[in-house]
């Protein structure tokens, strides 16, 4: 064979691995996204003596200051933290018995709540958490924490709280409170 | 036949052609040059002055805001105060001012934070009037972004701003959403502490001349000051939902004086940071 040859295969060859590299290096095709993780469907609603309950702390807004105040109630206890985390989010939309203020239009309905393996709740709330009086720093900031303070407060196993409407992820419930991201509790909105 | 000049001159080509490849896989994807534009303004900022600020009267168009009992909008309210701040500043600094928005339109939280950053934005600062569940709440407040990371996210968004190199090495797929996720949230990360002293003028100012309830500075995640890289703040003037405060916000000496308490705590602020 003569030089020429050579000098052509010896091209061909390069480019080859150039193409091969930046095939294998580059790798910017579409990946199949990672499937969103379903809530365990190992908790069996065990049928517990009816007789057990549980000792919860709510964090409601009062008229008297900006904080968050404590109101204990029983609920059912349950062996599923979800079931009684619905509980706990379900008591705060029913309201305070001692006065304090309600962070809820009272048409607000818990959809749905599961929580991850990270610890993140996933809250899901009707559109009617959305109203309009709800618009408002303060307002927004104390609807967010009531859910968000009461269930870190009450369940170890809750990091962090991610507040849906209508199933689906919201800016915020009325052009203030970022919602695109999990919230950690923020204890200095507690009055102790 | 090929004799020994051809061979070498062979491997030479050889060893070239290797290097360019080499070199061609070096260049790093796009996707990681996109993301290493937001991460030069994670370096702390460099004490530079201050020639563009952005003002952003809070909601517009349908999004009125909250709403007071004798029917004042937060919108309205915003804007005013907003167009009376930019020239006041106009007036007695010179700096180039900016309106995310100049009249009774929507803009989303986002495009907010985007024009402050295609502006070049030195400082951005939101107005509001506040809203709560109390009927007598009252005063004014002035807030800065809150993180809402944990200490383990937190550590790692520290180490990533004191290790910025660590992003120009390639990233699996899988993590390379979740980074530019990160970066953005960090936009105003970089900027917290000159937003909090911003924050904290302004509040003495608001104090000292417009006479409301001193509510302090606070920290919340508001996701207009998201994306915002600047030092950026919010300013909750008065409760719309309080109607003797409400009185007040309509009113237009009331409003000249947020507008020249802002300003105030600006013009000091500058003093300070250059």
């Amino acid at each position: 064979m003569d030089t020429k040859r050579w000098i052509f295969l010896g091209f061909s060859a390069a480019l080859l691995l150039i193409l091969a590299l930046i095939f294998f290096r580059g790798g910017g095709g579409e990946r199949i996204k990672a499937s969103v993780e379903m809530p365990p469907p190992a908790e069996t609603p065990e049928p517990a003596p009816p007789a057990e309950t549980k000792l919860i702390t709510l964090f409601l807004p009062s008229e008297e200051d900006s904080l968050l105040h404590p109101e204990t109630r029983e609920i059912p206890a349950s062996a599923s933290v979800t079931e009684e985390a619905k509980r706990v989010v379900e008591e705060l939309i029913k309201g305070s018995e001692r006065g304090y203020l309600s962070p809820f239009p009272p048409e607000t309905k818990l959809r749905q709540l599961f929580i991850t393996r990270e610890g993140v709740a996933y809250v899901d709330f009707s559109r009617d958490i959305m109203a309009k009086h709800l618009s408002g720093s303060s307002a927004e900031l104390v609807t967010v924490y009531s859910v968000v303070n009461s269930l870190a407060f009450n369940f170890r196993p809750i990091k962090k709280v991610f507040i849906l409407v209508e199933g689906e992820e919201k800016e915020t419930l009325g052009g203030h409170i970022n919602l695109s991201k999990a919230f950690l509790p923020l204890y200095s909105l507690n009055s102790e | 036949m090929t004799g020994p000049n051809e061979i070498k001159a062979l491997k030479l080509t050889f060893l070239v052609l290797l290097f360019f490849s080499f070199l061609a896989i070096a260049i790093s994807p796009p996707e990681l040059k996109a993301m290493a534009a937001p991460l030069a303004q994670l370096e702390e900022p460099p004490a530079k002055r201050i020639k563009v600020i952005v003002i952003d009267p809070g909601h517009g168009g349908l999004e009125s805001g909250a709403k007071g009992k004798f029917g004042a909008l937060e919108k309205d309210i915003t804007l005013a105060v907003a167009i009376k701040l930019k020239a006041v500043i106009e007036r007695n600094l010179a700096l180039r001012v900016e309106l995310t928005r100049d009249k009774d339109t929507e803009v989303s939280l986002e495009n907010r934070a985007a024009i402050a950053n295609n502006n070049k934005a030195d400082l951005f600062i939101s107005i509001h009037t506040n809203s709560s569940y109390r009927r007598n709440a009252r005063g004014s407040e002035t807030f800065f972004l809150s993180l809402n990371a944990t200490d383990e996210e937190a550590r790692r968004l520290a180490y990533l701003e004191n290790n910025s190199a660590e992003l120009s090495k390639p990233l699996a797929d899988e993590d390379q959403d979740e980074i530019r996720m990160i970066l953005w949230d960090m936009a105003q990360s970089a900027y917290l502490k000159q937003s909090q002293s911003l924050a904290e003028i302004i509040q003495d100012e608001l104090n000292s001349l417009l006479g409301t309830m001193n509510r302090g500075i606070k920290q919340a995640p508001f996701k207009v000051l998201t994306g915002v890289a600047c030092p950026a703040v919010l300013v909750e003037v008065a409760f719309i939902s309080n109607p003797e405060e409400e009185k007040d916000l309509v009113k237009e000496s009331f409003q000249s004086n947020v507008a020249e308490a802002i300003y105030r705590g600006l013009a000091r602020y500058l003093k300070i940071a250059g």
